[in-house]
């Protein structure tokens, strides 16, 4: 009986130990997506703040007549499909480069992969000096000096969002390049050496060897670029506010918009439902692919 | 003859071009850090020259006009005790996750993992609503409270899968037969063998936590509980013309990470290849 009971504690004792985590989890995290499910069917405002209404799927279709929202969907689909394709190719040149034999290889390493370690916020105020059009503009004094036109990297409405781009993909490619060095470096050289004594040249050792076993990481960077990219907040807010127009509006910063600026808070949640069901469905659609890719190339 | 050649030099123009591409990516920040020891017109003639001295002015005042012992004692409380929750109740958790694989706890792991794919910045307002009905607004304790949500979920999954593959079950259970309790065994025994995965975990959450904007921003309102960033965003509408002053703040901004990278990088880029790998 006392062994028993003992037992039995013990097992308690393993579940007590969930328990912290699992209320900061449930408080910070559920709590506030599952209510925003909610809300979402409600006419909830800051103008509206109890005796809540029952509105049906209106918040959904108010969606599509606002064109701020709209546009944010599509800027951010742009952004994310860019970051992860780019980010994912670049990491993966830069990796395979600083793979080889190099004296300054670790020196270089750490300058690729320094960007990363900043704030976005920063990274974008910094970024937002250096394509100025002022006197002061780093790029473009160095473009006018070459005696071509000044480019409005951050204030054209066909540029400003690839600009933003550009910004990231210089801040995180060299992240992107140290989990693809690291899955590299996991590769048994003497896979190369097999391809060699087959008569493989390097580039038919990169496509053959290399590519199918870095499966792991290109799942891995490809997935975060995606998702990471969909939820890009800092960097807008820092280099263009979403402007000009709605040029670079993305689903964060609308969304931010809508309801700490507007507070359209039932507007906001049935737009904030539409974004999770379209990263549930990219991310599945993304590592099926993945996974069809891997079992292709092995 | 040409292949020769190729052997010869081929590496070393590699390099070359290697370590001009370096370069190249680093002139931003170059820049960054060149400029604040420049007056305005210094820096608009000659932008990436050396300074023609090393003019701490900008500086100083960037100093007391952020208050930058506040605001990065403020950051540091934050990072810290947020970093600190991750790590304990993370681990605690996997720990029992990984030793007690029964389908309750298997149902709790899937619970934690399918959070990685949740947009939760979606649940801002009721977020918003929740940290104020807590009391916790403007107040610190707020963001650490929400990076211990949403920083605890990858942490989970490192520590679970490093107890399966590296933590050996045997002394867990001869210190269970000597009367060890499971927190005691959890403490004396797992703990201390979790060294390489908490390393992981405290770079990976260090970076996120500090660099986090967006929860400062929503729930530290006042400036005597503001962090770096929000400082540096107040900062920037008033001095966006006297851009001298400013440049300064930016790199006060990003500094402390950046000598906590210079100090670590080989853990840092090893923590980063190991937290995505992991898995």
């Amino acid at each position: 009986m006392n062994t028993k009971m003992r037992l039995l504690k013990r097992e308690f004792d393993y579940q007590i130990l969930i328990l912290p985590v699992l209320i900061f989890y449930l408080l910070f995290c559920v709590y506030p997506f599952l209510s925003t499910f909610y809300y979402s069917f409600t006419d909830y405002s800051n103008m509206k703040l109890t005796n809540l209404k029952f509105v049906g799927l209106e918040n959904f279709r108010s969606i599509f007549d606002s064109d701020l929202l709209m546009i944010s969907i599509k800027n951010s689909l742009i952004y994310a499909l860019l970051m992860t394709v780019f980010q994912t190719t670049f990491g993966l040149i830069l990796a395979v480069f600083l793979d080889r034999k190099l004296k300054t290889k670790n020196i270089l390493r750490s300058m690729f992969f320094l960007p990363a370690v900043f704030s976005p916020l920063i990274i974008g105020y910094l970024w937002s000096y250096l394509m100025s059009t002022s006197d002061f503009g780093l790029i473009n004094s160095a473009i006018t000096a070459l005696g071509f036109e000044k480019i409005n990297f951050l204030g054209n409405p066909d540029l400003a969002l690839y600009s933003v781009v550009f910004t990231q993909l210089w801040q995180w490619t060299g992240w992107a390049m140290v989990i693809f060095l690291a899955n590299l470096q996991s590769i048994p050289k003497d896979l190369y050496e097999a391809a060699e004594i087959d008569g493989a040249n390097s580039w038919r050792k990169f496509w053959k060897v290399t590519l199918p076993l870095m499966q792991p990481s290109v799942n891995v960077v490809a997935v975060t670029a995606m998702i990471g990219g969909l939820k890009v907040f800092d960097i807008i807010f820092a280099l263009t506010e979403g402007g000009p127009g709605n040029s670079t509006e993305t689903i964060m910063t609308a969304y931010i918009k809508t309801v700490f600026n507007e507070g359209f808070y039932a507007k906001g949640a049935a737009f904030g439902v539409v974004f999770f069901i379209a990263v549930m469905m990219i991310t599945m659609v993304m590592m099926s692919f993945l996974r069809k890719w891997g079992e292709n190339t092995r | 003859m040409s292949s020769k050649l190729v052997r010869k030099w081929g590496n070393p123009l590699f390099e070359l071009c290697m370590i001009v591409a370096a370069v190249i990516t680093f002139i931003p920040i170059y820049y960054l850090i060149v400029t604040t020891f420049k007056t305005p017109e210094d820096a608009t003639l000659f932008p990436l020259a050396l300074p023609s001295s090393l003019n701490f002015a900008n500086y100083m005042e960037a100093w007391t006009t952020m208050q930058y012992p506040r605001v990065f004692l403020n950051t540091l409380i934050v990072t810290v005790t947020s970093v600190l929750g991750i790590v304990l109740f993370s681990s605690m958790a996997a720990y029992s996750l990984a030793r007690r694989n029964h389908a309750f706890n298997r149902f709790l792991f899937m619970f934690f993992l399918a959070g990685m794919m949740v947009p939760f910045q979606m649940g801002l307002v009721n977020l918003y609503k929740l940290i104020n009905a807590l009391g916790l607004m403007d107040h610190l304790a707020a963001v650490t409270v929400v990076n211990i949500g949403t920083g605890s979920i990858i942490a989970i999954f490192l520590f679970h899968s490093f107890f399966l593959s590296s933590v050996p079950i045997e002394l867990e259970e001869a210190a269970f037969i000597d009367g060890c309790s499971v927190f005691k065994t959890f403490w004396l025994i797992a703990f201390p063998l979790l060294k390489p995965v908490i390393a992981t975990v405290v770079i990976l959450s260090t970076l996120n936590v500090w660099n986090d904007f967006m929860n400062p921003l929503l729930f530290l309102q006042s400036r005597d509980n503001n962090v770096i960033l929000l400082e540096v965003f107040r900062n920037v509408g008033q001095f966006s013309v006297d851009w001298t002053s400013l440049f300064p703040m930016l790199l006060m901004g990003v500094a402390p990470l950046m000598i906590f990278y210079l100090a670590m990088q080989k853990y840092i880029i090893k923590g980063v290849a190991a937290g995505a790998l992991k898995g």
